[in-house]
């Protein structure tokens, strides 16, 4: 159970690009079943939270807005939802692109193995794997233990309740989201350009920073859209691994809404959410683009 | 080989699995030469290819280009260009920029690069697609913008697997012209990949015939064709009438072979008994006249080809084997009519039979 301020974030990001309406396609109404789901369930609910977010109690106002954010405290919670959401997404790069260029080259039965090490995880809830980092993260779990045994900490530590054990737990729950959309662009990737930048003098650093890189980018702008906009406005994986000390935007929604009632304050929060979340993934498309199309 | 060998390929083995794709071969080819690499789909062209571009490592043998081992040279040192198949263009450049790639990655002057760009693309007659994205071209346009790229790094050996064979008869037959003419402006040393005869024929200094990971003959065009050294080298370049016999007697460098349709006389040295496989060119065969060489068959089929005319003959087993040439087609060539067949003793070529060949025959 989500609150539904959360998953009308995690909504934002899915149409990449809008479909030019101008002569109607019929193929466009293959669309329609999806498009009118999504307007019901998500853009009719927003339409309201928007709305409820705008009235103050005499008429239209931006009022609870300025209230919210001219406290230190509202600051503070987004401050840590950027924060984590950032971190989360760079994790999921750092590690998931290696992983997608390793599926990608694969063959065979090893590739059938990773692709399902990738995908299985996504079966398991979200909160069965938030409880099973909190036993992973505690002082004598398997990380604090690891660390002390390399010798980067000198004692056990609590990594549970903490920020980088949230962002850890969180990047887990995500990755395969950062994985997929990278894979599914470097195997169409020809191997041949890469043989063809060598051949024309290019080292290998020089053909993955010119060639592949530049060629992976939708599936990299992809892979952050999708983990930068579920880890934004994640709720389950910070309510569990870290708890109510700390609070970011959604836990703050899901708190107004369940527990406080203030349906006002739950209303702007999720509102400034959704802005952030498509800010960045609008963001992040119009760079790829321009980067993808100014190569040189 | 008194070949200086500005490349020189020594006894280059490769498997893949249990299969031997390339069983040691060795190849010599002279600075601003122009060679190809003629054989069957499967036979381990592209393989061999790759070798020298250091693309594929070979399991053993050496490769030296101009004096230096590189066998064991990453691609990106060996000055090897590679004119792909697919052309290999990349997609997110534009035609300019695909041809700079190289320029970039050598680490040429920035301010030289657009004039040397400009240079090859006016080259290949691409100067005004310069802006375009290498997607937006059809496949003429892009196997030039990819010779021009392969080129303008100014590689000492070009690469070539069988850039034309995405193209239509003519287009091909005019970018086969073009590229022969360019790389000899250039000087350029080229090992070209082909299964096309008439393209090696056209193109070639010299042509390495390939079966089953093995050069079978290296020679010129002319002598390829006049003197092929094996069966495969014969019917694989051009077409020929094939017979199957036993040598009788040798003598002088002649000998008289025993066939199924009579005597046939050749040079060459067999020891009396050997089986043999004949075979002459269909343009040297006559219809009619007398001399040492003359036979009888059945004519199967008549095949007006405009400027000449092929007659397909029944070989000893009925089988279409044997083949006459003729500016025009001879009065009674109707099917089933026995006709002459002569041709002079100089023209017939003799094989050792292989085991195959003796089976057709039989
Ligand atoms: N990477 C590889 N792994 C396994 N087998 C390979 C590989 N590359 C080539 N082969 C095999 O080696 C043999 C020769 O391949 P190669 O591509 O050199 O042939 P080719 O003469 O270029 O043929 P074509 O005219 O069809 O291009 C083929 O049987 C092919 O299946
Ligand atoms: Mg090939």
């Amino acid at each position: 159970m989500s609150a539904p301020a959360s998953s009308s974030a995690a909504a934002g990001p899915v149409p990449a690009r809008w479909p030019r309406l101008r002569r109607p396609d019929p193929v466009a109404l293959l669309a329609l079943p999806a498009f009118a789901y999504l307007a019901a369930a998500y853009g009719w609910p927003l339409l309201i939270l928007l709305a409820r977010s705008l009235s103050g109690p005499d008429g239209i106002s931006l009022a609870p807005f300025a209230t919210f954010l001219s406290d230190p405290f509202s600051w503070r919670v987004i401050g840590n939802t950027v924060r984590t959401a950032l971190l989360v997404t760079l994790v999921c790069l750092v590690a998931g692109y290696p992983a997608a260029v390793a599926l990608a080259r694969a063959r065979g039965a090893v590739q059938a193995l990773l692709l399902l090490s990738v995908i299985l995880p996504l079966s398991v809830g979200v909160v069965v794997k938030a409880y099973a980092w909190q036993i992973v993260l505690r002082r004598d779990g398997v990380v604090s233990q690891a660390l002390v045994g390399l010798g980067i900490w000198d004692a056990p530590q609590r990594l549970l309740f903490t920020e980088t054990g949230l962002v850890i737990g969180a990047a887990n729950v995500f990755l395969p989201f950062m994985i997929l959309p990278i894979y599914a662009v470097i195997r169409l990737i020809d191997p041949r350009l890469s043989e063809a930048a060598a051949t024309l003098g290019a080292s290998p650093l020089r053909r993955f920073l010119t060639v592949i890189l530049p060629l992976t980018l939708p599936g990299i702008v992809s892979g952050i859209a999708f983990v930068f906009s579920l880890a934004v406005s994640m709720y389950v994986v910070p309510s569990l691994v870290i708890g109510d000390r700390y609070q970011t935007l959604a836990t703050l929604t899901g708190r107004a809404f369940l527990f406080m009632r203030d349906e006002q304050l739950g209303s702007t929060t999720a509102v400034i959410l959704l802005v952030i979340a498509v800010a960045v993934v609008v963001g992040s498309t119009a760079l790829a683009r321009r980067l993808g199309g100014g190569q040189s | 080989m008194t070949d200086p060998g500005f490349l020189t390929v020594a006894g280059a083995e490769k498997r893949f699995g249990a299969s031997v794709v390339l069983g040691g071969v060795d190849l010599a080819v002279a600075r601003g030469e122009f060679v190809s690499l003629l054989g069957p789909s499967g036979c381990g062209k592209t393989t061999l290819l790759r070798i020298v571009a250091g693309l594929v490592a070979p399991d053993r043998g050496r490769v030296v280009l101009d004096g230096r081992d590189i066998t064991r040279t990453p691609p990106h040192r060996r000055d090897v260009g590679v004119v792909f198949q697919n052309y290999a263009l990349f997609p997110h450049l534009t035609v300019a920029e695909n041809v700079a790639f190289g320029l970039k990655a050598k680490g040429h002057r920035r301010a030289d690069i657009p004039a040397a760009v400009a240079r090859f693309l006016d080259l290949v007659q691409m100067a005004s697609f310069a802006e375009r994205r290498a997607q937006a071209l059809s496949g003429g346009q892009q196997q030039r913008v990819a010779v021009a790229r392969a080129l303008a790094v100014q590689p000492k050996l070009l690469l070539l697997d069988e850039p034309f064979s995405a193209l239509d008869r003519k287009l091909r037959e005019a970018m086969q012209i073009d590229l022969k003419r360019l790389l000899r402006e250039l000087g350029i040393t080229a090992l070209f990949v082909t299964h096309d005869q008439d393209e090696a024929l056209t193109m070639s200094d010299r042509i390495a015939v390939m079966n089953r990971g093995a050069i079978e003959q290296l020679a010129d065009p002319v002598t390829l064709y006049r003197r092929p050294a094996t069966t495969f080298a014969l019917t694989f370049v051009g077409l020929s009438s094939r017979l199957a016999g036993t040598v009788r007697e040798e003598g002088d460098g002649l000998i008289r072979v025993e066939t199924a349709l009579g005597t046939v006389w050749a040079p060459g040295r067999f020891r009396p008994g050997s089986p043999v496989l004949l075979g002459v060119r269909p343009e040297r065969i006559r219809i009619g006249g007398a001399g040492p060489n003359a036979i009888e068959a059945a004519l199967v089929e008549v095949a007006f080809q405009g400027a000449r005319a092929h007659l397909f003959f029944a070989g000893p087993d009925g089988a279409r084997t044997l083949l006459a040439e003729a500016p025009e087609i001879p009065a009674g060539a109707a099917p089933g009519a026995r006709m002459r067949l002569s041709w002079a003793v100089e023209d017939t070529l003799v094989f050792p039979a292989e085991p195959a060949a003796q089976q057709e025959a039989a």
